[in-house]
């Protein structure tokens, strides 16, 4: 729903990137790998908490 | 340890860090690397009293998400037991931040303030009061300072002959830090004792060490380590702590079985 305060496998946070990641790769146009590099989201375990997650507040808001 | 060892910075950040050490046993490496990550105390929300959540989420996933926010935890000011209250009330439409948490005492904050904890739509609100405990990463994973600690053997590159003449080198991998003992064979301006890591020839040997054949070795005692924290302390106070842990509980151990 909300993308993971922490990565599953390391624990490093990795919630502070994921709007700018938002904004640069998934509305933008940028290339995900290098926005990854660019944030300093090193470990691909980390990297797969940013890239596969998907907000679903607005998906469920109006069914509160 | 009446010895002494010899810690040299291979690279240094707040955050993240790499460092030799030199002198010490596999089992005093490692024994750093595990106090390190579940002996070194900090502060995590614990409990929340909840005022009023009208988001789209259950009370216990915000609580949730508010005990992985990492807090600063300054040295020798938190007993293990002790409490921190915070505070947080943030009205739709927005996102209330980790930023938005208002702490009771200035030197507890939020080591990240952009983390989202809950998006808000029209009319929903989060109001809560949360309580940051002292505790170390043996009770709890949120209350882990370091955060993919490892160590590994620093390793010297002995040149053993020459690769065979008109055949394709393999590539040769290796990660983590080399001691320089064959500086007159290797690309570039090498010299003995230099520390070099891998990722400086791409991690592939080959690139170092052109048409040659190569031996790779541990050097004995000596440790390269990694070591991440999740903000909460620095790196240099993560590891000062976690030794000064181990020392503790050396001399407890000591003044527990003397006569
Ligand atoms: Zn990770």
């Amino acid at each position: 729903m909300m993308v993971p305060v922490r990565c599953f496998t390391c624990g490093n946070v990795v919630g502070e990137h994921w709007e700018e990641f938002k904004a640069r790769a998934r509305e933008g146009d940028e290339d995900p790998e290098a926005v990854l590099d660019d944030l300093g989201v090193e470990r691909h375990c980390c990297r797969r908490m940013i890239v596969s997650h998907k907000d679903l507040v607005d998906i469920v808001s109006p069914y509160q | 340890m009446a010895e002494e060892y010899d810690v040299e910075f291979i690279e240094r950040g707040d955050r993240s860090a790499r460092f030799l050490v030199r002198g010490v046993t596999p089992a005093f490496a490692n024994g750093i690397r595990r106090a390190m990550i579940a002996d070194v105390p900090t502060l995590s929300v614990d409990s929340v009293r909840v005022i009023e959540n009208s988001s789209v989420m259950f009370d216990e996933q915000i609580a949730h998400r508010l005990g992985m926010v990492p807090l600063t935890t300054p040295e020798g000011e938190f007993e293990e037991g002790d409490v921190v209250t915070l505070s947080i009330d943030v009205k739709g439409p927005s996102t209330a931040y980790s930023g938005d948490l208002v702490s009771g005492d200035s030197v507890v904050e939020p080591a990240d303030d952009n983390i989202p904890i809950i998006d808000l739509k029209d009319d929903q609100r989060l109001e809560l009061e949360a309580e940051a405990v002292l505790d170390s990463g043996k009770s709890h994973a949120k209350h882990q300072g370091g955060v993919a600690v490892g160590y590994r053997h620093l390793q010297y590159v002995d040149v053993v002959g020459d690769a065979a003449e008109f055949e394709e080198q393999e590539p040769n991998i290796l990660r983590g830090v080399i001691e320089e003992r064959a500086a007159e064979h290797a690309e570039g301006n090498a010299v003995n004792g230099d520390l070099v890591p891998t990722e400086e020839f791409d991690n592939d040997l080959t690139n170092r060490y052109p048409g040659k054949e190569v031996e790779v070795n541990d050097v004995s005692n000596a440790f390269v380590f990694d070591v991440e924290t999740d903000g909460s302390l620095t790196v240099e106070e993560l590891v000062s702590r976690a030794v000064g842990s181990l020392e503790d509980r050396a001399t407890e151990l000591r003044e527990a079985v003397q006569l």
